[in-house]
């Protein structure tokens, strides 16, 4: 039977008592073992895209083994979650395929794609970015009006009413605030009843429950950042929300992605690492959709592009995902490289591609270090929508696509990150519509992508 | 065994993670009389930096240098022992954690590594740290560098205000203020009075090394 998230609360309080740091050393040692006896070395193949099933499962495989020989820790109280084998077999069957959500003509259903599939996948277009305030409800509206946007997510700002946002009694009022900016977006653009997913302003409890209300704030039909922290880690926060959202019904979304160089080491560990944490995100938070892979600090820090092995590691998480479980798991697309640059279109060209191949959704296109009001625009999250239909119309294989991203990452590996410019500099948010300049980068790209094989409407 | 020898396994134990080893070596070294100062210097030292090219270069990971850096700690601790007092050596000490109300760590944990792995003597205060705490300990072990993470923009005003709490207790000058994270960047580190700002691991160990003089 699926385990009762107050039973993992109990857990959490009962559980053998351990310092976080030799935690982190134990799952370290825990994931190494595992690589060798599941035989992972998957970083070590010239190919872009995994093309060998068995490695998936294999993948698959180990991460489970991790839950059931390691658990979970709880920050909050410094102790460990066990799962019994059962448990975690159950839940992954229990997991859902699909997600109703959304309201009225506005309802989507959001479901797992298909590795080498046909089907246009679900789109997040945007947000999980920093935006001022006086921004806030137009950048909204030219995002929901995407005719593909499934759901948006909310945004982060540094004030609010000019006001520094800072602790709880602020952050709780900012929530509140988001959450009304995004219901008025979605109003604006004509679609009042699409989910909006709440970005947390903060990861207290007062700010996740301060924007459950129907009129102004997240209804049932509506999701939640719920992020299981790296490391298979939980806290008391996240866990206090999870139980009364699951009571009042929502979705929680999942940032369940590895990251390598860390505590669970190389691309292998991570991606252990990343699909043992979507599954114990479902299990802990209620989580239902995710987004895991393989990430590299470079990436993250937008210090340097960085592709291979990593473009590698995050198809075997999405494989591993699709072919043993009901996972709906989405492809975060963070080019580091910044708006209105070359550099960020081909970047995001090559996550777009990668996700669509291994029927991963696409996810809330960003700089991966967003400058304030920097972070992303329209015309990216239309970008990827059509990188991802020309990839489907093409009908590339996995191995076709692999080279396809080598003949791409060639021209970009190991450069440094380039800076761009912000929204107001390259997007009319009245207009709807890039600045020439950015028209102009986009039309080439795109032409360039038509050249190497992707077919463009 | 010769100097030549007991340098070489210091500098192993420290490759191969091995605090036993490097326990080892440092006892075989003062009862050989060895000078403890060229122990660390030549031996500790070149180790613990080719730890940190290969985990900068993504040969190792961070677990590795961790281990790494508790060998060298272990290993020293004998060698300082055996210093005179006139010869003891004083290395930096950097106090580093990540703001109140924010519970990411990653980053900060990268940071503080490699911050040891530079020498520096590293107090991590972990997460959701405090203004408070971060004084506290600061001026409790006598730190030089107060470094703080942030990957919230609604966390990182803490910044601003331990450096205000700094400046109303007059004692801005005692420290320098290291800052860094997601949202962070130069120009805020330069709105709140920072000394110096960090994208990364390496360059917040460069940064560090510049404000307190150190090459």
């Amino acid at each position: 039977m699926m385990i009762d998230l107050v039973e993992v609360a109990e857990r959490s309080r009962t559980g053998v008592k351990m310092a976080s740091r030799d935690w982190e050393l134990g799952l370290f040692k825990k994931i190494e073992e595992l690589i060798k006896e599941h035989n992972l070395g998957f970083s070590k193949a010239e190919e872009f895209l995994n093309t060998d099933n068995s490695v998936a499962d294999a993948a698959f495989k180990a991460a489970v083994d991790f839950i059931v020989d390691v658990g979970a820790y709880c920050i909050s109280t410094g102790r460990i979650i066990r799962f019994s084998e059962d448990e975690v077999k159950d839940a992954i069957k229990a997991a859902p395929r699909e997600i109703v959500m959304g309201e009225g003509k506005d309802v989507r259903i959001f479901k797992q794609g298909k590795i080498e599939g046909k089907e246009p996948l679900n789109i997040c277009p945007g947000h999980h970015a920093p935006f001022t305030e006086d921004l806030g409800t137009l950048v909204v509206k030219n995002f929901a009006q995407i005719p593909r946007a499934d759901f948006l997510e909310g945004f982060n700002f540094p004030e609010v009413d000019g006001r520094e946002i800072l602790g709880p009694p602020l952050e709780a009022y900012a929530s509140r605030k988001q959450a009304a900016y995004l219901r008025e977006g979605i109003r604006r653009a004509g679609k009042p009843g699409m989910a909006i997913v709440y970005y947390p302003i903060s990861t207290r409890a007062s700010s996740f429950l301060s924007v459950l209300d129907q009129e102004c704030g997240l209804r049932s039909t509506d999701g939640v950042l719920f992020t299981l922290l790296p490391d298979v880690k939980i806290e008391y926060d996240y866990l206090t929300s999870a139980i009364i959202y699951e009571q009042h019904g929502f979705f929680g979304v999942n940032g369940s992605f590895g990251i390598m160089g860390g505590f669970c080491g190389g691309p292998e560990g991570a991606a252990v690492e990343s699909i043992a944490r979507t599954i114990v995100g479902w299990m802990v938070y209620r989580d239902k959709l995710h987004y895991p892979g393989v990430e590299h600090m470079l990436t993250l820090t937008a210090t340097k592009m960085t592709f291979h092995p990593i473009n590698n590691a995050r198809s075997v998480v999405y494989q591993a995902l699709n072919r043993n479980s009901n996972a709906i798991y989405m492809e975060w697309v963070i080019p580091s490289s910044e708006l209105c640059t070359e550099e960020h279109l081909w970047e995001s060209a090559v996550r777009s591609i990668e996700g669509t191949i291994n029927g991963a959704n696409l996810y809330a296109h960003r700089v991966s270090r967003p400058r304030m009001n920097a972070g992303q625009t329209p015309l990216e999250a239309e970008f990827m929508i059509e990188v991802s239909d020309a990839t489907l119309k093409a009908g590339l294989k996995r191995g076709d696509g692999g080279e396809l991203l080598k003949k791409i990452t060639g021209r970009l590996e190991g450069r440094s990150s380039v800076q761009g410019k912000t929204i107001q500099e390259c997007y009319d948010l009245v207009k709807h519509r890039p600045s020439a300049e950015y028209g102009e980068i986009y039309g080439k790209v795109k032409k360039d992508l038509a050249d190497l094989g992707l077919e463009f409407e | 065994m010769s100097e030549e020898e007991i340098l070489g396994n210091l500098r192993q134990a420290v490759l191969n993670y091995d605090s036993d080893g490097a326990i080892k070596a440092a006892e075989e070294a003062i009862k050989a009389n060895v000078d403890p100062l060229k122990a660390i210097e030549e031996g500790l030292a070149p180790a613990i930096r080719e730890v940190g090219e290969r985990f900068h270069r993504y040969e190792i990971y961070l677990p590795h240098v961790i281990i790494a850096a508790d060998a060298m700690t272990a290993a020293m601790r004998i060698l300082e022992a055996a210093l005179p007092k006139d010869r003891v050596l004083k290395r930096k000490a950097i106090v580093i954690g990540t703001v109140e109300g924010d519970i990411h760590e990653i980053g900060k944990n990268v940071v503080a590594i490699m911050l040891k792995v530079a020498g520096f003597e590293v107090y991590d205060l972990g997460i959701d740290v405090k203004v408070s705490s971060f004084i506290d300990k600061a001026q409790a072990k006598g730190a030089d560098v107060i470094a703080m993470s942030s990957l919230m923009t609604t966390s990182m005003p803490n910044m601003g205000d331990l450096i205000e709490e700094l400046r109303s207790t007059n004692l801005r000058e005692r420290f320098k203020v290291v800052v860094g994270g997601g949202p962070v960047t130069q120009g805020y580190a330069d709105k709140i009075g920072s000394d110096g700002f960090g994208r990364d691991g390496d360059e917040a160990v460069k940064v560090v090394k510049r404000l307190v003089g150190v090459q």
